[in-house]
């Protein structure tokens, strides 16, 4: 082994010096020794090691070499990282950018900095202009997901050649340096616009007008924005309007792809879901993870008309959830309501926010014609025309209907799901008062609830031996209060409100019921499992996709007869997760210490858990209750330990607040009972 | 602003949502926050920056810390979030530091006049970027033989985590990360350096 020369061949890795052949268990042996001889005092150490390795002479010499490593180290990673290298972080946005060139540009000043990158202004030397540089962040330019997209923005839009989008001058690439060179923009976002309210009517009509022309274009050469917003089209001081941001635009499907598999277009979705921050301008399609065409651009600008007139989105919401619900279900408050417009305004705006595409304006051109006929046939009185918002006259638990309804609707695509509102249905109030609220007892008392449920969520897994100890109540207290605090801090309505969580597990019941049944396998696990594994989570909305109802390594999937792309798929899911668990069982005992076995290492599939046995097996503490394990969980390997550290008292807190929904405020019956 | 770029708005709520989901073992869930973390090391980095030439020091502990209170509101933070966001910040910029000095570290190969440009202007030195792919490297090798001795590293040194919150952080004593430490800190020395 060597130390490289300062001047030497860095172009080779001259890093692969590791001596492979150490394996865990000789570092175990090593590392003792090495820890003993640090405690002594200097002086004595090479006495003492001399002494602990009298008969192992290599062991010595390992030793030894890190001992002298030890002393010569220094402050070797003594100052963070960050210390030496923060100007790593700033890539392009600190000054030493500017005067910097890239290819024929040379970086005048900072522009902008977004998620997908910096832009600058800069000069291009060979034809004497000022051009916006956008440069990759080093992070996403070796993201390549991140590269696509960015480089689909390129092509799409340089297909294009028309005053009111944004040309692309280059796209290149250093080593280091992945960029791209627009022409140069002087103006102001229309976010920035309408922020300000400076805008007159005729003037939201010209810009409507303007990018209705633009998309037109755009549409007739195939290509569908997906992603207007007010953030993407930009207004220069002569008042000519230019889209950005051509980066998520895809070439529209030949008709044959009419044909594709939903789930195909699913995917696309999820993608996409992952770049899209902004779900406000988003079409019903897009919500719905269906094919995206220009009718969907006819939505979004229709969206971005509305806000410009009122100031207000027309499908407003707090989460991204409710935004959807409000797209899928509501009608925007009327304009003659919001700010008083003509009642022409309001024509163009019904016909652009239909929510079944086919009643849009079937194109951009179709839009754009109808604003010009409005600019030059200008009618003046404004007409109120109230109309009865029915949807806040609903109560909030009715979006959750309708959360779920979407949420049924994209696991359809790969089955078909029973869905009962039943499992929702509010229930009497009466009968909540007969359980005290979690929320108004006291520490002790909840420890004290905390251990009495875990021991009758115990006997509904199997026979239980042991009890848990108080530091095991306490970790499943830490992830129920986990629980309860993210339903606080979204008022009992987000995403990973209690509502939201148990009311997705609700509909799903009877098909767990029968499919755990048939396998002998208790449901309470086929119950808490799903709240676990999809994270909060329904599947489409996870960026992977390969998610489900129950989560499986792809492998352990394939064995029990699903394939990856039917794991978001419910019907197929379910059944193949109870075959999973009763054949582990039969492996390991029928008992709840083998379902605890069996759910510690669940998503990792069979070989994990016979190893995880043979891990346990080997301890001297072995004991296959898990409160035992938990207590013990530092003794076993890394994966064992996390595992047992976080999963099962999750799960436990899962199951308490779905077999004492009144005590969390939820006005639902225990879901083991529902059947 | 010439444009501004599509990017994902995350939430407080969601904060605490993804660091929970990505202790559950949800990669996804690091793939939505490490955007997040990343604008918010740069924000970090900028200050530091800033300071530094003002002849200050700044705790990167403390900025970490600061990073966090904004991107998860006013709530009151609960510890587990907190060492979730320190993971995740220690990872990221790890990935980010090492996958510049790759670049830079490769790159030497190509010797035209426009890169030597660039070569000049770039604020990792060769010298500096070896280091850190040999630490990388040596790192990786470390976790196969002892996984929790090289998260104390990252945490510690790509995290700028003290000694206490390192320990928080994995749930260990604050004895057992100084035992690793040290013991990480000479196998990592002897790795990089070549034998003794």
């Amino acid at each position: 082994m060597n130390s490289e020369p300062e001047t030497a061949t860095i172009y080779y890795s001259p890093f692969t010096i590791y001596r492979i052949n150490v394996t865990p268990e000789r570092w175990q042996q090593v590392e003792e020794i090495l820890q003993r001889v640090l405690d002594r005092p200097p002086p004595d150490r090479v006495s003492f090691l001399d002494q602990v390795c009298r008969d192992d002479a290599e062991l010595r010499a390992e030793a030894a070499s890190l001992i002298n490593a030890y002393d010569e180290a220094g402050d070797f990673i003594e100052v963070p990282a960050f210390a030496t290298d923060a100007r790593i972080l700033l890539g392009g946005e600190s000054e030493h950018q500017i005067g910097r060139e890239i290819g024929p540009y040379t970086i005048r000043e900072c522009l902008g900095v977004g998620g997908m990158g910096e832009v600058y202004l800069a000069h291009d030397g060979r034809l004497g202009r000022l051009v916006a540089l956008k440069i990759l962040p080093v992070y996403f330019a070796s993201d390549d997901a991140r590269l696509r997209r960015f480089q689909r923005e390129a092509q799409a839009a340089s297909a294009l050649n028309h005053p009111n989008i944004l040309t692309i001058h280059e796209v290149g690439e250093t080593d280091e340096t992945r960029f791209i060179a627009t022409e140069f923009i002087e103006g102001d976002t229309v976010r920035e616009l309408i922020d300000r309210r400076e805008l007159s009517r005729e003037q939201i009509l010209d810009i409507a007008d303007q990018v209705a022309s633009a998309l037109a274009a755009a549409h007739a050469a195939g290509i569908v924005h997906r992603d207007i917003k007010p953030e993407n089209i930009m207004r220069r001081r002569d008042g000519l309007v230019k889209i950005l941001d051509f980066g998520i635009a895809k070439l529209v499907e030949p008709p044959s792809t009419d044909l594709v598999s939903e789930r195909a277009l699913t995917k696309s979705y999820t993608e996409i879901g992952v770049v899209m921050g902004t779900v406000g301008y988003m079409s019903p399609e897009q919500a719905r993870a269906q094919a995206v065409d220009e009718r969907t651009d006819v939505w979004s600008l229709g969206v971005v008309l509305y806000e410009m007139l009122t100031g207000q989105l027309p499908f407003p919401g707090a989460t991204r959830m409710d935004t959807m619900v409000s797209i899928l279900e509501r009608e925007p408050t009327p304009l003659a309501a919001a700010s008083g417009h003509p009642d022409e305004f309001q024509r163009v705006i019904d016909k652009a926010l239909r929510k079944d595409r086919d009643d849009r304006y079937q194109s951009a051109a179709e839009f754009a014609a109808d604003l010009k006929s409005i600019r030059e046939h200008p009618k003046v009185a404004p007409v109120a025309k109230p109309k009865a918002d029915r949807s806040s006259l609903r109560p909030a638990w009715f979006n959750y209907f309708l959360i779920l309804g979407a949420v049924v609707l994209l696991l359809a695509v790969g089955g078909t799901i029973l869905y009962r509102r039943l499992a929702l249905r509010e229930r009497n109030a009466a009968s909540a008062v007969t359980t005290k609220s979690y929320l108004q007892m006291s520490d002790a008392e909840q420890m004290q609830f905390i251990a009495k449920q875990e021991q009758r969520i115990s006997q509904m897994m199997g026979d239980h031996r042991g009890k848990p100890n108080e530091e095991a109540v306490r970790a499943i207290k830490a992830y129920l209060d986990y629980r309860l605090r993210v339903d606080r801090q979204t008022n009992g309505e987000g995403d990973g409100s209690l509502r939201a969580v148990y009311g997705r597990a609700g509909p799903y019941v009877p098909l767990i019921a029968r499919s755990f049944a048939a396998r002998k396998v208790p449901i309470i696990i086929g119950i808490y499992l799903p709240v676990i594994e999809s994270g909060f989570r329904p599947c489409y909305e996870n960026a992977i996709g390969a998610k489900g109802l129950f989560q499986f390594v792809p492998e352990t999937a394939k064995n029990y007869g699903v394939a990856r792309d039917e794991m978001c798929d419910a019907e197929k899911m379910t059944p193949a997760a109870a075959h999973y668990i009763a054949d582990r069982m039969a492996e390991l005992g029928e008992d709840s210490e083998s379902v605890t076995l069996v759910l510690l290492s669940y998503n990792r599939g069979a070989e994990s858990v016979r190893e995880m046995l043979r891990q346990l097996r080997g301890t001297d503490n072995y004991e296959r209750n898990f409160w035992m394990l938990y207590a013990h969980r530092n003794e076993l390997g890394d994966t064992f330990r996390n595992e047992s550290a976080g999963y099962v008292p999750n799960f436990f807190a899962a199951a308490i607040i779905g077999e004492n929904p009144q005590a969390f405020g939820l006005n639902f019956e225990p879901l083991s009972t529902m059947k | 602003m010439l444009e501004s770029a599509p990017m994902t708005t995350l939430s407080a709520d969601n904060l605490t949502g993804l660091l929970f989901e990505w202790r559950q073992g949800d990669e996804a869930a690091l793939e939505k926050l490490t955007p997040l973390v990343y604008d918010e090391l740069r924000r970090i980095a900028h200050r530091y920056v800033r300071r530094e030439r003002d002849g200050h020091t700044l705790q990167t502990t403390a900025l970490v810390n600061e990073a966090y209170v904004r991107l998860a509101g006013r709530q009151k933070i609960e510890w587990q979030d907190r060492s979730h966001f320190f993971a995740v910040t220690a990872n990221v910029m790890r990935h980010i530091l090492i996958d510049h000095a790759r670049r830079r570290h490769y790159a030497k190969r190509g010797g035209d006049a426009q890169h030597v440009a660039l070569d000049e202007a770039d604020a990792m030195s060769h010298q500096r970027a070896r280091e850190l792919v040999a630490l990388d490297q040596a790192l990786e090798a470390l976790a196969k033989l002892d996984p929790r001795k090289s998260q104390v590293v990252e945490l510690r040194y790509f995290g700028g985590l003290s000694m206490e919150e390192t320990a928080e952080v994995l749930e260990v004593s604050l004895m057992t990360v100084r035992r690793d430490w040290r013991v990480a800190k000479a196998w990592l020395f002897k790795e990089v350096n070549g034998e003794w």
